[in-house]
């Protein structure tokens, strides 16, 4: 499973310092390679400049471009070619959630990708809805009074034949996924959490630790979903408490012991109900 | 020759873009275009049209599809009118600038509210200013002449620019009238396979030549007046393609850009668009059997606007009647689109003629035998007098 660089990923990049976003993108496209064309930046964690073409008409089109290549590379027989899209969490769950619904059940050939930073990270940090509860941003000074959409189930329930959710600290078990969703035809969503310190207001040298975090306190577990059959990926032994995930970032500097507590409890509930569908078909 | 069919607008354009061969169309249904949509889908069923086809969610969608199956290289199709024309708004402006050459219809409707399923031309002229190409049609035959001569226009390496081909909802698209319908051998010749090497869409290609690359950024200018020149090109072109057509299929429209209809020893003249200019002519034809000195421009290309066309018509008559399909609330004057244009392309004439602008037609409402002979009469009145009473009229008004 060794990943050679492969240098698809140009030096130039306009991200904040400690983004996740380009660790991502080296990821993504050390398994994809250059075979591929992509559509959408993928928010503003996407900003590095790369060998393979990217075209991008706004945040608000991004699954529809996609498939308006696809059709093409079908209709010229050019279809060795990868087709990926990737949007932010305000893409995917806001202004182009209508586009990746209706390219999910028309289940066109491409590789979706959500990079989940769980906020408008670009315009100041503002709320999107794959922003979790109680967290501040610009919108939501107060906290955040809603649970995260939960948008992989959401997309799963289009019937397409394949949905992972992935971080970068887990790096083998995406590149696994990506590996796997390259090889299946139709429409795969890969939803990617994205630390942010810039948004998060964490330490930028702590985004691998977070997205560690986020996975071994259970606030990010890791699944996948083939054609219905669902897998979760990686289940610790103990998990550890979600305060250890919630106290390096300021953004929820204002929860108490409650609802520190509170969003304890939401997660346990959330994994309980993950592990009765763990190895069942859920279609 | 070929043989002929009876079809209404819709139809017309569905088999213009049957013989123009896209590879990729998206489609989505609105009044008044929904038998568009429909016969391209049963043509597509039935192998008629062999391309990619996708149904699409919304408008906005259908769009952002073409567009991406453009960039990839693909020749595309897709239609909408009013809400739907609004609701791709977003996407139409991204278009001129990534210099895809889409061909989409525009099938007229009012944009609400108050608004009506009828025609009028407000929905295509708010796209007047983002670098599309605009030509009107009057007849089911002239919509589907032009759709294959808009591939053509929009493709030509001087253009790289998308073209709306628009269409009178209803009074057009549902009425049918006898097309010659063009072989599809004629049409190959014609109009050969779409083949880009601007940019298109390649794993091999350099990573900066797609538009919005970051090579691009802050060249803003440079690229919109590139636009500019492409579409005073497009004059060239658009005379071109009418000219080549009419060698090979023994039809045009005028000089492509206008049409003039007894115009030869005018005073005054009418300009239209779209479907209500064969009402006019049937006008013109019987004030001139009267003997008043009327004629009639029709105006087919809007963008490109046929400044040259207008001033040198300018010269030859002493009053113009602009009779417009929309409106500019708030314009000058209380002017519709038409008439704001015109006076601009004028203006630097040493001797202008009196201009008056008259609105009609609005939310489908009939422009009829009476009206054209009110709005004829008024412009050779004004000829005589020189003096216009009235700068902008709304001739239907119900008082």
């Amino acid at each position: 499973m060794a990943l050679k660089e492969n240098n698809i990923i140009l030096p130039g990049g306009t991200t904040c310092p400690g983004c996740s976003g380009p660790t991502i993108h080296r990821i993504i496209y050390n398994v994809l390679g250059q075979n591929v064309i992509q559509f959408g930046g993928g928010g503003c964690g996407g900003g590095s400049p790369r060998t393979v073409p990217l075209y991008s008409l706004h945040h608000s089109g991004v699954a529809s471009g996609a498939t308006g290549i696809v059709k093409a590379l079908e209709a010229q027989g050019r279809t060795n070619i990868t087709v990926i899209a990737m949007a932010g969490d305000g893409g995917a769950s806001n202004t182009s959630f209508g586009k990746l619904s209706a390219a999910a059940l028309r289940n066109d050939n491409m590789i979706f990708f959500t990079l989940d930073n769980e906020a408008y990270m670009n315009t100041g940090v503002q709320k999107s809805d794959l922003t979790p509860y109680n967290a501040w941003t610009r919108t939501t000074p107060m906290g955040k009074s809603t649970k995260k959409m939960d948008l992989p189930m959401i997309m799963n329930y289009h019937y397409v034949p394949y949905v992972a959710t992935v971080t970068p600290a887990f790096h083998m078990d995406m590149v696994r996924k990506i590996r796997k969703a390259k090889e299946i035809k139709g429409f795969k969503y890969i939803h990617v959490l994205e630390p942010c310190p810039t948004g998060w207001r964490s330490d930028p040298s702590k985004s691998i630790e977070l997205s560690r975090l986020a996975v071994q306190t259970g606030i990010w577990p890791l699944y996948e979903i083939e054609n219905g059959d669902f897998k979760i990926s990686y289940k610790p032994r103990e998990f550890k408490p979600v305060a250890e995930y919630l106290k390096p970032q300021r953004r929820f500097r204002h929860l108490d012991e409650d609802s520190i507590q509170e969003i304890q409890q939401l997660h346990k509930d959330d994994w309980e109900r993950l592990l009765r569908k763990d190895g069942t078909n859920i279609w | 020759m070929g043989t002929y069919k009876i079809l209404d607008g819709n139809d017309a354009a569905a088999h213009g873009v049957a013989l123009s061969r896209p590879d990729v169309m998206a489609i989505f249904p609105i009044t008044p275009n929904t038998t568009l949509i429909n016969g391209l889908a049963e043509m597509h069923a039935k192998g008629e049209i062999q391309c990619e086809n996708v149904t699409v969610e919304n408008e906005h969608s259908a769009l952002s599809i073409v567009a991406g199956a453009a960039a990839a290289g693909a020749r595309t199709f897709t239609a909408s009118a009013s809400q739907g024309v609004v609701h791709m708004e977003e996407v139409l402006w991204m278009i001129p600038g990534s210099r895809l050459p889409l061909v989409m219809v525009i099938c007229n409707r009012s944009i609400s509210n108050p608004g009506s399923l009828q025609c009028s031309h407000s929905d295509s002229l708010l796209q007047r200013d983002n670098g599309w190409l605009q030509l009107y049609c009057e007849t089911s035959q002239e919509v589907l002449d032009t759709t294959i001569q808009s591939y053509k226009i929009a493709e030509d390496k001087r253009v790289l620019l998308p073209i709306h081909v628009c269409l009178d909802g209803y009074v057009l698209s549902a009425n049918a009238s006898p097309v010659d319908m063009p072989e599809q051998e004629e049409v190959d010749e014609f109009l050969p396979k779409y083949k880009p090497d601007h940019f298109y869409l390649d794993p091999t290609m350099k990573p900066d030549m797609a538009p919005g690359s970051p090579s691009y950024r802050g060249l803003e200018t440079e690229l919109r007046y590139q636009i500019e020149e492409a579409q005073e090109r497009a004059k060239t072109v658009i005379t071109e393609v009418n000219a080549d057509f009419a060698k090979k299929f023994g039809r045009s429209y005028g000089n492509g850009l206008v049409e003039e209809y007894r115009t030869e020893d005018a005073k005054g003249v009418l300009i239209t668009m779209g479907s209500m200019t064969g009402t006019a002519r049937v006008v013109v034809d019987q004030m001139r059997e009267e003997g008043k000195p009327i004629g009639l421009v029709k105006l087919r290309s809007f963008r490109p606007f046929p400044t040259e066309d207008l001033k040198e018509i300018g010269k030859r008559v002493e009053a113009i009647g602009f009779v417009d399909r929309n409106f500019s609330h708030g314009g000058a004057s209380g002017g519709a689109i038409g008439a704001i244009e015109t006076s601009r392309a004028l203006y630097h004439l040493d001797e202008r003629p009196p201009l008056i602008g008259f609105v009609a037609g609005i939310g489908g409402r009939d422009v009829t035998y009476d009206d054209f002979r009110y709005m004829a009469n008024k412009v050779l009145k004004t000829a005589e007098t020189k003096k216009v009473e009235k700068e902008v009229e709304w001739i239907q008004l119900m008082r």
